[in-house]
């Protein structure tokens, strides 16, 4: 009799699910897709994992489940292009390792719904790092293979240009594109571009871009200007952009060094990377007055930055929002400018039959404060929250529960729930 | 050498006044909710090496190194979260000795949380690895209860294996380790026998140490009233108080009377929220006709931490939302649960004890709280962790309390 009942039930779902086109809507909010240049009030409709349709007023009988998301603002899944997830080595330091942290509990909570990870792993370690994490994440993670074949170990390796090996890198990336999506330079202590040259020689083998941490300031031997307008291709990445650690910002004259408009002009991209010291307020406020916006915000996720001034990243977009920069601007900085730079053009927007990672983000106003890297803080008006996040359709966050039902209304399911209860009973 | 006069004068100013200064760091204007030293109330803390040196009324500015303003919110102990899992990266998969499990520090420190105790994702066997790769290399004090499957929590059969359940070698193990085992665990068993949990007590009282129960499948040959009123000694836990399939309320939705026996007996229960163990049916009639957990917990893994738990302060609002005053969900979230454990020296703020602080911002407003089956429940208040000191040094800071602006940081452009 019972069994009867599920069937019934069974039957009757089936078939409202058949009636109904869409398994999710999402009513009444505010949509910002830079990509398709959308920007006003639209409902978005996801069936199958894909987005199904956006539009104004799709009727809520057409969805197995209507989210009420009035007062938000939808918009693609965030990319968050400069973290580190290759966790779980017990490598000691090496970001290959405890620098390290498991991408899922940092990213679908803020609103993040792909994360490239820029050089953890070599292509020596990349099939171990695919196998560890990539493979076993909620979250999309893509890679840029670190130039230095052993990885990001914090140890000598990543000076040593005997393991630097643009063939290999290239040969790796090449087996795995579209997972692989670029290579990285990064912490390079000697005067010498030989770690650049040999990351945009495995880039150009690969055809992908290079992201460059600039390692150790040598203003002579390898200027800034150099690298951004002479060493990288139109595509590249530089990161760091408001470290003020390389240049960035002329502190004898308060002016952003002019090599960074060049590299800009031929086309090269400035990325945020906040991490644990490469933020400074006063080269971000610079940056943004003298006209020098930033083409991605990211975090550079590690255990050196998620507890200090970085965070997570809705508050490291945040900060660029505060900023002056309009909502749209700071949401295509971190969704369809970033997958532009990865190639990954599939993501980072909201068109029908793109695979449905959606963020929905309120932008609260009040008093908050934010610090840099040096613990340094700006005092904003403006904060984003993420408030709910979907993966291939799937609510994968629900900060207050607004895909949720009032606990009252669910109660007749009491009975007969819990695994233990049915199989204890067996 | 001009350019450096300034900074000189600046260094020996910053030498001389942290020579000179009786506090490192004091938090002025806070409300103060320590249950050990009955403090619910308008108190300065002051911090020195790492330490509560002093907390009263008004402490003199002039004395500390560092004031940080937090009037307006509450200064509390830190955190102690009694119920998580945090053995990850040994690339076991499905295993809360595994994957299942998180790193603790980007979980613990954001939400107030300075002491979580990891119960069983390690028994004996493979403790030591545990400690090595967690244990010794996180910023949070990470303590453990040993499951009393020699190892631990490793999913399927490994945790069903009653030949793997040794009283002797757990209680070795945990007196081997007596500053950072703290209990035995026993959880996740399907089978009808009372030997897990017997052979956990056996392992506790050899140790002198606490057993935490969750009773895996609830079966009619071991009743779960018995479980509370007889298995367990005055001071075990039973986590996963709220849990659907626990045998809670009456046909009258009143909590049945054997509940209050075993408090009454020292039984502790736990709520161990995770990703299946917090039903608000139960919790919401239960709390009403005053049936209240003894510890607030997250049972923090990858299957809670993005559904209806979230974060440990995320938990202690939905007992705001059940209707329990601050000050009880401070108490029952840091010197109860330090009680459990038996590490007295944790969880308040008494003058000579680790300087582990939390400061909370108390929100007004309307937030929405899943439970674990999505059902939701409103509440008009949230905790949200402004500042986390652990042994003195801050470790989170959401607005940048304890900063400086930035047009005034040292090595600014003009």
């Amino acid at each position: 009799m019972k069994s009867l009942a599920v069937v019934i039930g069974l039957a009757l779902a089936v078939t409202a699910a058949a009636q109904t086109p869409y398994d999710i809507l999402l009513k009444g909010g505010h949509v910002i897709d830079p990509r398709n240049d959308l920007n006003a009030a639209r409902d978005v409709a996801v069936k199958d994992g894909k987005i199904a349709r956006v539009e104004a007023n799709i009727p809520a009988s057409e969805a197995a489940k209507v989210v009420d998301v009035s007062g938000l603002y939808v918009t693609p899944g965030l990319i968050d292009l400069h973290v580190h997830v290759y966790a779980g080595t017990g490598a000691r330091r090496g970001y290959n390792g405890d620098s390290s942290i498991y991408p899922d509990g940092f990213t679908l909570r803020s609103g993040v719904t792909t994360v490239v990870d820029v050089g953890s792993s070599g292509w020596e370690q990349f099939e171990d790092f695919k196998d560890r994490v990539i493979a076993r994440s909620k979250t999309r993670v893509l890679s840029m293979l670190n130039i230095v074949s052993a990885g990001m170990t914090s140890g000598p390796e990543e000076h040593d240009t005997s393991e630097f090996d643009p063939e290999a890198t290239a040969k790796m990336a090449k087996k795995y594109p579209g997972v692989i999506v670029g290579v990285k330079s990064a912490h390079y202590r000697h005067p010498d571009w030989t770690s650049v040259e040999k990351a945009v020689e495995a880039g150009t083998l690969a055809d992908i871009p290079v992201m460059v941490d600039f390692g150790s300031n040598y203003p002579d031997a390898r200027p800034l200007a150099d690298l951004l307008t002479k060493k990288l291709r139109p595509g590249d990445i530089y990161t760091h952009c408001f470290a003020g650690n390389r240049d960035e910002l002329l502190y004898e004259t308060g002016k952003i060094n002019p090599g960074m408009f060049a590299g800009r002009e031929r086309g090269v991209k400035f990325d945020v990377g906040h991490g644990g010291g490469s933020f400074r307020w006063d080269v971000a406020v610079a940056a943004l007055k003298q006209g020098f916006p930033p083409d991605s915000i990211s975090t550079d996720l590690h255990v050196g930055s998620m507890n200090r001034g970085m965070q997570t990243m809705i508050r490291t977009v945040s900060k660029i929002y505060n900023l002056d920069v309009p909502l749209y601007d700071v949401i295509k900085m971190s969704t369809s400018n970033p997958a532009n730079q990865i190639k990954r053009t599939d993501l980072g927007h909201l068109s029908v039959g793109a695979v449905a990672d959606i963020a929905v983000i309120r932008d609260e106003r009040g008093t908050y404060g934010f610090a840099d890297s040096r613990g340094a803080r700006y005092t904003g008006s403006k904060l984003l929250v993420s408030e709910l996040t979907l993966r291939e359709g799937d609510v994968v966050w629900d900060l207050n529960g607004l895909a949720g039902v009032h606990w009252k209304d669910v109660r007749e399911r009491r009975r007969g729930q819990g695994r233990g209860r049915r199989r204890g009973q067996r | 050498m001009t350019k450096f006069l300034p900074r000189l004068a600046l260094l020996s100013c910053l030498l001389a006044c942290s020579l000179f200064a009786q506090y490192d760091l004091l938090l002025q204007g806070g409300h103060v909710i320590d249950a050990r030293n009955d403090i619910d109330g308008l108190k300065d803390v002051a911090i020195k090496d790492g330490r509560i040196a002093a907390v009263a009324d008004s402490i003199d500015t002039s004395k500390a190194e560092k004031v940080v303003d937090v009037s307006g919110l509450y200064v509390t102990p830190g955190l102690v979260d009694i119920h998580v899992h945090v053995y990850a990266g040994t690339g076991m998969k499905g295993a809360y000795s595994g994957d299942n499990s998180v790193y603790p520090d980007g979980f613990s420190f954001r939400s107030g949380v300075t002491t979580m105790v990891d119960v069983g994702s390690s028994g004996w066997r493979n403790f030591p690895d545990f400690k090595q790769r967690v244990i010794d290399r996180a910023q949070t004090r990470v303590l453990s209860m040993l499951n009393i499957v020699g190892k631990g929590m490793g999913g399927g059969k490994i945790e069903q294996n009653l030949d793997d359940m040794d009283a002797d070698a757990t209680a070795k193990m945990a007196k081997q380790y007596p500053d950072t085992i703290v209990g035995v665990k026993c959880a996740h068993y399907a089978g009808p026998e009372w030997d897990p949990v017997e052979r956990a007590v056996a392992a506790g009282t050899k140790a002198d140490i606490p057993v935490m129960v969750d009773f895996g499948y609830f079966r009619e040959e071991r009743p779960f009233e018995e479980l509370v009123t007889k298995k367990l000694r005055p001071g075990d836990m039973y986590t996963h108080t709220y849990l659907g399939r626990v045998p809670l309320l009456d046909e009258n939705n009143k909590p049945r009377p054997y509940l209050f026996e075993a408090q009454k007996r020292g039984v502790k229960f736990d709520v161990g929220h995770g990703g299946g163990s917090f039903w608000w049916f139960q919790a919401v009639p239960s709390v009403k006709n005053g049936f209240i957990a003894d510890s607030i917990s997250t049972d923090l893994h990858i299957g809670s931490m993005n559904t209806g738990m979230k974060t440990m302060a995320n938990v202690m609002s939905k007992f705001l939302a059940l209707g329990l005053p601050l000050a009880d969900v401070v108490r029952k979230s840091t010197w109860e649960p330090a009680r459990q454990i038996k590490r007295t020296d944790l969880g308040h703020l008494s003058v000579g004890a680790g300087a582990d602080v939390a400061v909370f911002r108390l929100d007004k407003g309307e937030f929405g709280f899943l439970d674990v089956r999505g059902a939701r429940n409103m509440g008009d208040q949230l905790l949200s962790c402004e500042l986390t000191l652990r042994d003195g040094s801050v470790k989170w800071d959401l607005n940048g309390r304890a900063g400086t602006p930035w047009q005034e940081a040292q090595g600014s452009t003009p």
